[in-house]
This record gives structure tokens, C-alpha cells and sequence, in this order.
């Protein structure tokens, strides 16, 4: 007789292993979750999308006409430093564990010191020079999610949540990745191999959980940026501009007066 | 660690065609064990430290024995033992080096049932990693032998990354200097490998020291005519003259045109995860005389580059003396 339901294969979050002393401790991540991640994802995508082909489809607006600036340039590059560098990160850690192997482990901090620097930089530009509330979430943004006749100032619910939910998981890939660095040896520093086995194994899951989270949440995002309705967005985060069409069909100009650009 | 007095129960194939061997490598993938002499194998399994679902004994399996003689030079079957490695007239008149190696391997009864197949794929000699601790290598998170209270004297000089261990094997260091190729078979075909790709570092493969495929057989080992009677010069210094493994060895192949030192190659041992070719001293030596200053000129060369742990930066010297006694002439 079954101790699961007959056929369900249960997955651990965690590894375990023995430590020096004997004593059982975490490991890290199960990485058996990572095919569960991707799973759940796409399945979540072809929900969406098969339940986006049977609405009604709004006109969509047009792209000519006067336009709009929606990213600087600056945020632009940031925005995509950020995405090359995650790539880069994903590929070189999770390729070698799948059984692609190859020499990551330099490409991965490497990748990894880049991630953080730009990181770090947009911390502080977003703080010290941007509207860091037209990001937070309110209790506003709930109403307006499941109301669909409120439009959105420059960032919707959605763009919203994502954003808070990618900002929390690079922020705990950074920090335990890090604590990761200071165990190998670098160009600045020789690894002291001095942190507990039970502390390392936490930073482990940490990084490892985290990295799964980014996996599901960026193939979210890739598919939300390819949608046709969003495609603008995209365009945006490449050229800059979106069109006044644009910006009337999809955000309240009253909350959101973005300057005009050619 | 628990200590046993039994071996576990294992299922053992005992094949007598290669084919069969390749099927049932095929169909166990990581769950089989390829057992050849058994030196490295039965401690793994006593200990526990590794369990294998099944055991294919190659001995049985004529084609993977004997020494035989092919249109550029001579190829080994992987379950020739090292005795008669050492002992075959041909290998003794034209390569040397490698029966030198072979007859520097552990001990004579070791050498009488170990195979140049297992030699050249047993696995790491650290202690931590053999005692069963969950190391990098054994899939863990950590190495314990580079830490600050860590063991390392036998461990590696070159080439570390998150794994310090070092090739333990005497005949790699032979072959990567005589410019062997490894035969590698599977059911898909045949690989035709160079030494010095046959061997791995940790960091492209930390789990595994070469680069042979869980379903693939090393079959043979083959020397190309190219080196066949040339100089070459092996010492291997350990802490005990048998039983033992290298605390560094030196392989070295050189043709010479008069006096001089024409193509040649020259390879340490126990410093590195793979045997490591010392390319800067090969470069400067080329075109000099065996004599004691070339000797004194390229031996600080060979530590070029090492990046010594806490118990082992010995090694450096060792390195440089053994480089000075081979080209001294």
C-alpha cells in the first residue's frame, strides 16, 4: 500500500546530508523542484493564454503619431544589463547541475558581481531620482486590478506585483550568493572555508530557492512581454516610447503625464 | 563512518564479449560499476562510501586484454594488468616511461591484479572524500580538505576549483607524455579520446576524473610510434618506496637531435587534478643541452603558476628538483 497517494512521487523543498560531525544538516536546494517550476509556469502561461483567446479582443492602438517617453535610456540599459546578466547566471548555475558540463563557476560570479553592481545602481537612482512610489502597491491596486475600467498610472497592478516579487527574489539570489562568493577563491580573497555546514546549507536553499522563484517568475515575464496586447511595452523597453494611442488606451493620464518625445 | 566487514550485496555481471559489456553498461548507466583489478573498487564498496546497483567484471573479456602491435605503434587493451605492462618486451624497448610508471604503481601483488583501465580511472585519494564525507566531489557543498584546520599535504598546486584533490593515477602522467589516445566505447560508437582530454579537472566535471561517459568502456589504450624509443625520464616520490601514491611524479618524453632537445613533453603528477604538463619548461628547454644549467634554468619554471594550501607548498620544490634531475642529463 502506498504511504502517498498511489503514483504521486512527492518532492522534497530540501537535501539533507551529514555533516563533518555526523550531525544531519541542510544541503541545499532539491533541484528535482526546478522541472516542477517549469511545469507549474507553463502551465500557468497556456491558462492565460488559452483564457486570453476567448475574450473579446479591444482595438488595439495605434503605434504612429505623437509618442510618449516611457524608460530613459539609462533605465533601458539598466533594465537589460539586468536581463543578460540573470541569463548568464541562470544558464552557468543551473546547466552544469541538469548535466550540461562545462567551466561556469568564474562566468557564474562574474555574471553574479554584475548582477549586484546594477543592482545597487538602480537601488539608488530609483531612491534618490525617481518616483519610487509610482511602484509600490496599495491597497488601490487591488480595486483597480479587478476593476477593468480603472486604468492604471505608469505601472499596472500586474507590472506592480511582478516587479516586488522579482526585487524580493534578487535580493535574496544577491545576498546568499555573496555569502556563496566569500567560500570560493577569487582574485581578491582566498575561500576560508570557516562557515558552519548548517549555516552554508541555508545559504544554499536560500540561493537555490530563490534562483527557482526567478526561473518561474522570468518565464512569466518573457511571456508577458511577448503577448501582442503588451508588445508595447517591450518596444518601449528597447526604443523608449510608447505612442499617446498607446498611452490612452492602456493609462490614465491623469495619474500618469509622462513628457513627449520624438 | 560505520565500518563493515562484508562487502554489500551487489549484483555482478561477468561478461565475456564486449558487446554484452556495452549493453549492460547501457542499460545500468550510473547505477553500474566497472570493475577491472578491483583495487580502487573494493574499498569504495566495503566502506559503503559508494553503492552501485551491479558490477560488470571486464577480466573476462578478451578483447580488452593483451598487447598488440597496429600500423603506428601499440595498443593496450584496458584489462592488461599492469605486470604485464611492465614485463612486455616492446613496451620495455620502445616506451619506456610508461613501464616505468606501471612498475612504480602501489605494490607488486597490487600490480599483478590491477589493470591499466583501472589505474587510469580510479577516483580521488582525498581522505574526506573517501571516508564518505559529502564534499564537492561527492555532491555536497564544501571541501573539507581546504579549510584552515584541513589535511592537504597530498592535495593539488594547480588547477583547484571548489574541489583540492589530485590524479592519483602513476601510468596518466606516462601516457599524457607519450601522447596516448583512449578508446572509449559504448553502444553508439567509438570515442577516440587524447590523454590529455581523457583526463578532467573539477571545474568542468567535479563528480568524475575523466571525461568517460557512464555508459562508455575505456577498451584500449593506444601509443602512436612518434615517441617509440625516444628519451624519457620517470621518478615518482612518495612518503613509503611501495604502496604509495605519487607526492609528485614526473613523466617526461623528449626526441633529441644530437645533444639537443628537439619536441618534448613533460608532465607532473600528484600536483594537480589531472596530470599536469609543464608547457613553460617543454617551450624553454627546446633546443637546449641536457646539462646542468639548462636544469638549473628550467627547474624554477615548473612551480610557475601554483597556488600552494596550508601542508603542501613542498611540493614546489619537489616539483623544481624533480624537473633539475631530469634535465641534467
Amino acid at each position: 500500500m502506498c504511504g502517498e497517494p498511489c503514483g504521486v512521487k512527492s518532492v522534497d523543498i530540501a537535501t539533507y546530508k551529514n555533516d563533518v560531525w555526523g550531525q544531519e544538516v541542510i544541503r541545499g536546494v532539491s533541484w528535482d523542484l526546478l522541472w516542477l517550476v517549469i511545469v507549474a509556469a507553463f502551465i500557468a502561461i497556456a491558462a492565460h493564454a488559452i483564457y486570453g483567446a476567448t475574450q473579446k479582443r479591444a482595438d488595439k492602438p495605434s503605434a504612429g503619431g505623437a509618442r510618449v517617453n516611457r524608460h530613459d535610456a539609462i533605465d533601458r540599459a539598466y533594465h537589460w544589463v539586468m536581463a543578460g546578466s540573470v541569463f548568464v547566471l541562470l544558464v552557468t548555475g543551473i546547466f552544469p547541475i541538469i548535466g550540461l558540463e562545462f567551466s561556469w563557476l568564474e562566468i557564474h560570479w562574474i555574471a553574479g558581481i554584475v548582477l549586484t553592481v546594477v543592482v545597487a545602481f538602480h537601488i539608488l537612482r530609483s531612491v534618490l531620482t525617481q518616483d519610487v512610489s509610482s511602484m509600490a502597491i496599495g491597497s488601490g491596486d487591488l480595486k483597480e486590478a479587478l476593476d477593468g475600467s480603472t486604468k492604471p498610472g505608469k505601472y499596472s497592478p500586474a507590472q506592480k506585483s511582478m516587479h516586488a516579487v522579482v526585487t524580493v527574489l534578487t535580493l535574496l539570489v544577491i545576498g546568499s550568493g555573496l555569502l556563496m562568493f566569500l567560500q570560493i577563491d577569487t582574485p581578491w580573497w582566498e575561500r576560508s572555508n570557516s562557515m558552519a555546514e548548517s549555516t552554508l546549507g541555508l545559504v544554499f536553499l536560500v540561493h537555490g530557492l530563490s534562483t527557482l522563484g526567478l526561473v518561474g517568475v522570468i518565464c512569466l515575464h518573457v511571456y508577458f512581454a511577448l503577448r501582442p496586447e503588451k508588445l508595447f511595452y517591450t518596444r518601449s523597453m528597447i526604443k523608449g516610447w510608447i505612442s499617446k494611442d498607446e498611452l490612452a488606451a492602456n493609462h490614465d493620464p491623469q495619474r500618469w503625464t509622462p513628457d513627449e518625445t520624438t | 563512518m560505520a565500518s563493515f566487514d562484508v562487502m554489500p550485496d551487489v549484483q555482478l555481471y561477468q561478461p565475456v564479449e564486449l558487446d554484452d559489456a556495452l549493453n549492460l553498461a547501457d542499460e545500468l548507466g550510473d547505477d553500474g560499476w566497472l570493475l577491472g583489478g578491483g583495487q580502487d573498487t573494493y574499498g569504495w564498496l566495503k566502506d559503503r562510501a559508494k553503492q552501485p546497483r551491479a558490477m560488470i567484471d571486464l577480466n573476462g573479456i578478451e578483447a580488452l586484454h593483451g598487447i598488440r602491435e597496429t600500423s603506428d605503434g601499440i595498443e593496450i587493451g584496458a584489462a592488461t594488468t599492469l605486470r604485464e605492462i611492465i614485463r612486455d618486451e616492446r613496451i620495455k624497448r620502445d616506451f619506456d616511461l610508461l613501464a616505468q610508471a606501471a612498475g612504480r604503481v602501489a605494490s607488486p601483488q597490487i600490480r599483478n591484479v590491477g589493470t591499466l583501465g583501472g589505474n587510469l580511472n580510479q577516483d580521488a585519494r582525498c581522505w574526506y572524500y573517501r571516508r564518505g564525507l559529502d564534499c564537492y566531489r561527492a555532491g555536497g557543498n564544501i571541501c573539507y580538505a581546504d579549510g584552515p584546520d584541513a589535511m592537504n599535504r597530498e592535495h593539488c598546486v594547480f588547477g583547484a576549483s571548489r574541489c583540492v584533490a589530485v590524479s592519483p593515477s602513476d601510468t596518466a602522467t606516462a601516457l599524457v607524455a607519450l601522447e596516448a589516445t583512449m578508446v572509449a566505447k559504448s553502444v553508439s560508437g567509438e570515442r577516440i579520446i587524447p590523454a590529455e582530454d581523457f583526463f578532467v579537472g573539477p571545474a568542468t566535471h567535479i563528480r568524475q576524473m575523466t571525461s568517460l561517459k557512464a555508459q562508455e568502456i575505456l577498451t584500449a589504450v593506444r601509443l602512436p610510434a612518434k615517441w617509440a624509443g625516444k628519451r624519457f625520464y620517470f621518478e615518482k616520490v612518495a612518503d613509503r618506496d611501495v604502496w604509495d601514491f605519487a607526492l609528485v611524479s614526473i613523466a617526461v618524453a623528449m626526441s633529441m637531435d644530437g645533444d639537443m632537445i628537439g619536441e618534448n613533453r613533460i608532465v607532473c603528477g600528484g600536483v594537480a587534478c589531472t596530470p599536469h604538463r609543464l608547457t613553460n619548461v617543454e617551450r624553454a628547454v627546446r633546443g637546449k643541452s641536457l646539462s646542468e644549467e639548462s636544469a638549473a634554468a628550467a627547474a624554477p619554471m615548473a612551480s610557475e603558476g601554483a597556488k600552494p594550501l596550508n601542508y603542501n607548498h613542498f611540493k614546489l620544490p619537489l616539483m623544481e628538483n624533480l624537473v633539475r634531475r631530469a634535465m641534467r642529463g
